[in-house]
Parts: C-alpha cells; structure tokens; sequence
C-alpha cells in the first residue's frame, strides 16, 4: 500500500514536471508578443531617456555632460535638497502632530505644538529652495509645474465629486438611466482634438462667443477667455500676486474643457463600483431607520472608497499627461499661463530640438509623479476601506 | 373616532411623503437632465454652426435659416479628408488586430496559467499605465527613426508601422482581459483538458465565444485611442502619405481660419465613425467596464 502511493507519487512527480514546464513555456509564449511591444516602447525609453538625459543632445548626440541638464533645472543640487528636506519634514510634522508623545499625559497638545512648528519650519524651507530654484534654475520649467498644479486642483476634485453625484443619482430608480449614461460618456469616448476644436470657438474672444453670451445673460461683461493670460482672480478685482493668484483665465477655460471631457468616465465607473455593493446592506440599514444621507456616508462612501482611490489616482496622473486638448487650445497671448508641463517638455523637444534638456525635464516630471502617487497611497490607505 | 383621527393623520403624513417623494424625483430628473445639457451642448452647437453659411457664424444664431448642407462636401474636400479617413481607418484596423491578438494571448496567460515570474511581468506592465508619455516620446521618436536599433526597413517616419506598432500592446487591455479570463469557471478548463485539449484550444473554442463584453470594451478604447491619436502621428509624420484624421483636423484650424462653419463641418466628420462605433459597442462595452473594470 505505502509503496504504491510512493510509486504513484513518483509517477505522478515525473508527469507534472514535464507538464509543468510545458505549462510554463506556453505562459512565455502566450505573453511575448505583448511583453515585446510593451517593453521596447515603453519600458525601455525610461532607461533611454535617463541615458540622453546626461548629454548634452541636440538632434545627434553630442557630448557627456552629466549632470548638467539637471542643473539647469534646479539651479544647483543644494536647492534641491532643501527642498527635499523640507518635504521631509511636513512628512515629519503629520506624524508628530498624530502620533508623538502619546505616552505622556498633555502629550496631544505637546505633540500638536512641536508639529505645528516642524510644519512651519518645512513650508519655510520648502519656499526657501522653490524660491532659489527659480532664480538660479529653470524658472520656466517650475513654472510649468505649477500650472501643472492649478490645472489638476481644478479638475480632480470636481471631476471626482460630479461623478459621484451624477452615478449616484442615476444609481437611484431612474427612467431612462442608460440614455443619461450614455449621453454622459459621450465627450470621454469623442476625439479631444475635435472636442477641443469646439471649446476653441465656445472659449473664443469674440463678443458672441458662446461662453460670452453665457455670461452676459448674468449682466457680465464679455471676456477674452483662451487669449487671456491674467489670473482669474485678477479680472474679478482680487489682487493677489504671485502662486495665490491662481490660475488664468485661459487655464481656466481648459480646466472647464478638462471637468466636461472626463466626468462622464467617472460617473460610469462610480455607477459600477455602486452596481457592486450589496443590496442586503442598504436594505438591513433601512430596517434600522437609517436616513438616505446615513446610507450614503455611513455604507456608500466607505464601500465606494477603493473606486474613489483609483479614479483620484487615474485622474491625477491623467492631469500630468493630459497633452492633445491644451495644445489644442492654447494661444499665443495666452503664453505661458496655460504650458503644463507635457507642453513644456514636448516644447522644449519639438520646437527647440534639445533632446537631453527635455529628457531631463521628462525624468524630474516622471519621479514627481512618482512621489505624489506614492504619497497618495500613503494618505489615504487609512481612509480607503478593502471590503 | 380616535381611530379616525390617527387614520386622518397618518393619510396626510403619507400624502405629505408622497409629495416630498415627487419632489425629490423631481430634483433629481432636473440635477440628470441639466447635467445631459452641459455634455450634449457643444455637440448641438457644433453640429448647428456647421450648417451655417458664413454670415450667420458672425452674427450667431442658435440655429441656421436653411442647412448648408454643402459646407460638409466642402470642409470634406479643403481639408483633404478622403486620404486621412481612409489613413486613419486603416491604421484603427491594424491597431485593433495587433492589440486584440497580444493581449488576448496575455490576458490569458495571467489569468489562467502559472510560469514563474507571472506576478513581476503583470507589476511591469501595469507600471507602464504610469508613465507619462513625456518620458517615453523623445527616445520613441528616435526609435522610429532607426537610430537606436536597427529597425527592418530603415526609418519608419511616415510609415505605417511608425503608427501602428508602438500600440499593438498596452496594460489596460492585457489587464481588462485578464480579470474576466480568470473568472471563468476551473470545471470548464478540467473538461476541456479531459477533452484533449491545450490551452491555445480552450481559449479559442471555450473562453473567446463568451468574452464578448471585455473584447468589445477593448476594441472601443483601442479604435477611439487610434482614431484620436494626435502628439504621436504629429512627431512621425511629416508628409501626407499616412497622416490622419486629426492631424488633417489640426491643420484645418488654421487654414479654415475664421470660416468656422467649415471648421465645424470637419470636426462633425471626425466625429461620426467615432459615433457609429460607440452606439454599436456601448452596451457590452459598459458592461464589461462593470464586471471588469473594477474587481481585484
């Protein structure tokens, strides 16, 4: 009996093995054809452009310059380094501020102090090497980060909240709920370039543009919207200067252009994470006379929450790649308040023709995102709630 | 007579929660229908602009006296659009053949087979949904050109291949596909193997005919990506052999100038293969976003 099982075991050994390693074969097989694709156009480029990145490249390449590029953007290592080091520390100061001293008895309010001061001492930093980084670097290049910044604070968020409201409203008993679905999706699924067209003429300065009529039925005066390169704030009378002023009117017309084109995806993707959640758990909440507004924050929002990371993190990373309609848009009066970094980058390569600066640009542009993706895990992974 | 009154009240309670109930439908319709408006508009006044004639683009009226019907043959011919619609279509088809056959391979292979090193190939490429193009362009554009491998055929600027290959594989399809592929049913794979057959068998036979959904998901994105490209063909081509749609678009925003109509007109004809696709595919498309897109 023992050495029957033995035997069969033995049989069997032999006959998975070589099963196995067929299995195994036709796994490579099967992904090569994409793997090959995958990583000569996309995955090899990183390491190429790392390598142009430190010559000095014209349209040929020209000679070693190593970190040279680098330089010119940051003005000098030191500045980026108290820059980091300022990060650092506003990393430092939400951890202090929540979890020092909590041995102690007044440590709460020890911690929340000490915090607020490595807080301060951050930000300051932080200014400090921006501020020296501008003036002996690429001003033009951290200039594109910011508008970068306004153009993805001003569409994530609305994006993000129309969708779900959108999704969950027609997640309700709603005639007609494909046709909306449908309509809703449509400027995500039409080309940007011919979209973008269209806002080019709706956002023109024409005082019978569409988006000036929009706005003379509400007595206003009409504005020159994608030529106009003064910040938004400015024109309403608010005179702030510098980062505060936000973004321009002209970036502001892209924003909007951005908020229509996507919100569409987001609410399709909501309506599926909510098509996802069980319907036992709404009903046995209403059974314990939980409200409508209970239900949402206290069963939506949570089970809804690892959609909400991903379309934030998609959402994110789409704003530092979004190229086809702020090319499109663009003006030239409108300058640089509209050049996102992509513009910049594709500047500086198509225009200029110098390939190892804008490598450069590219990889900095690359290793942000990077940080700002891990960040946001970081962040949010106590708020995110993996059913 | 207390029982009436309760009866009274509680009639009145309910028709009050009757009306507060169409109240709230009512809002809610009225939040869905002004939500359609502000996505639909743009396409309403682009459509109604092309139908113009000159004079009326200036002087702005909602909608045209008579359609100038004649301004689509116009914009069509202006802007040279038989050689970049039937460009575009051909390098969408190329695209789409490509991509269907490597990600269907690899969808398959993470989802259903075991090789070592399967979760570090899946890391990899799903890393590549996060970078931008920007790092990718410039040593792409030198890859075209042949100048950092030799390619087959020298240069591919203005070729066909330039357009088509670099997007015969990409993450998300490989990943759409792999999250259905692993979900259907181990029994079926077991009788099939008791059958005889291999995996290239299973997944041609049993797993394609009821993965419509996800397939269909993937054709959409990957037509809409070709026939929306633009910052790529924009790089590689610089004659009229195989540029497409929206390059001739592009180019007819300047030479269009202030004939909008006309410019509106073009920008209707890039938009209806789009449109004809998207009402086809859209059921088992959002479909296959629901059971896909999200699980794992």
């Amino acid at each position: 009996m023992l050495e029957a099982t033995t035997a069969e075991k033995d049989v069997k050994r032999k006959g998975l093995h070589y099963l196995n390693i067929r299995e195994q074969l036709t796994g490579y097989l099967f992904i090569l054809p994409a793997f090959l694709i995958i990583f000569i156009f996309g995955l090899f480029p990183i390491a190429y452009s790392i390598y142009m990145s430190l010559f000095d490249w014209g349209i040929v390449k020209g000679k070693f310059v190593a970190d040279k590029n680098y330089i010119m953007i940051f003005g000098s290592w030191k500045n980026l380094l108290i820059i980091l080091v300022g990060i650092g520390l506003l990393i430092a100061a939400e951890w202090v501020w929540k979890k020092a001293f909590r041995s102690n008895k007044n440590g709460e309010m020890i911690a929340k102090l000490l915090g607020a001061v490595v807080l301060l001492a951050g930000g300051g930093l932080f200014v400090t090497g921006w501020m020296q980084m501008a003036e002996s670097g690429n001003a033009q290049f951290l200039n594109s980060l910011v508008v970068t910044l306004y153009y993805a604070l001003g569409t994530v968020p609305a994006e993000i909240i129309l969708g779900m409201v959108l999704a969950y409203i027609l997640y309700q008993e709603i005639v007609g709920k494909e046709i909306f679905r449908m309509l809703y999706f449509l400027p995500y699924v039409t080309p940007s370039v011919t979209t973008a067209v269209v806002f080019q003429i709706i956002f023109s300065s024409r005082d019978t543009s569409l988006a000036n009529r929009l706005i003379g039925w509400f007595g206003a005066d009409p504005l020159k919207w994608r030529f106009e390169p003064k910040p938004f704030l400015n024109l309403l009378g608010i005179n702030l200067k510098g980062f505060l002023a936000g973004p321009s009117l002209a970036l502001i017309s892209i924003i909007l252009y951005g908020i229509w084109s996507f919100v569409g995806y987001n609410t399709v993707i909501f309506l599926a994470g909510l098509g996802n959640i069980p319907k036992e758990t709404y009903e046995a909440a209403e059974i314990d006379g939980a409200s409508k507004w209970d239900m949402f924050k206290n069963i939506t929002m949570p089970l809804l929450s690892p959609v909400t990371f991903y379309l934030m993190l998609i959402a994110f990373i789409g704003t530092f790649k979004a190229f086809n309609h702020i090319y499109v848009m663009r003006t030239p009066s409108a300058g640089v308040s509209v050049v996102t970094a992509s513009l910049m980058i594709f500047d500086r390569f198509y225009k200029a023709n110098q390939y190892g600066v804008a490598t450069a640009q590219a990889i900095v542009l690359f290793l942000i995102i990077l940080g700002l993706t891990f960040a946001q895990n970081k962040l949010m992974s106590d708020k995110v709630f993996y059913g | 007579m207390v029982n009436t009154a309760l009866d009274i009240a509680s009639a009145a309670k309910r028709k009050n929660n009757r009306v507060g109930y169409y109240l709230g439908k009512a809002i809610l319709y009225l939040i869905l229908i002004l939500g359609a408006v502000v996505f639909i508009f743009p396409f309403f006044w682009m459509i109604s602009t092309s139908l113009m004639t000159l004079g009326e683009t200036i002087t702005r009226v909602m909608l045209p006296k008579v359609p100038q019907w004649q301004n689509y043959i116009t914009a069509w011919n202006e802007a040279k659009f038989s050689k970049y619609f039937l460009n575009s279509t051909l390098i969408a088809l190329g695209t789409i053949a490509g991509l269907l056959f490597t990600s269907i391979l690899a969808g398959y292979a993470f989802g259903r087979i075991e090789f070592k090193g399967k979760n570090i190939f899946f890391a990899l490429f799903l890393a590549t949904m996060m970078i931008p193009e920007s790092v990718t362009l410039i040593p792409n554009f030198l890859m075209i050109q042949s100048k950092i491998i030799p390619l087959p055929g020298g240069s591919w600027m203005n070729t066909y291949w330039a357009l088509t290959v670099p997007f015969m594989a990409n993450a998300f399809s490989v990943f759409l596909l792999k999250q259905f592929f692993a979900q259907v049913p181990k029994e079926l794979w077991d009788a099939a193997r008791i059958d005889g057959a291999d995996h290239l068998r299973f997944l041609v036979q049993v797993v394609l005919p009821i993965s419509k959904a996800p397939i269909m998901t993937v054709l959409l994105f990957a037509f809409t990506g070709a026939w929306n490209a633009f910052q790529w063909p924009l790089l590689v081509t610089t004659k009229e052999v195989w540029r497409p749609m929206m390059i001739g678009l592009w180019n007819f925003t300047s030479e269009a100038g202030p004939e909008t109509h006309l410019l509106m007109a073009g920008a209707v004809i890039t938009l209806v293969p789009i449109l004809v696709v998207y009402f086809i595919t859209q059921k088992q498309f959002t479909q296959g976003i629901a059971t896909t897109g999200l699980k794992g």
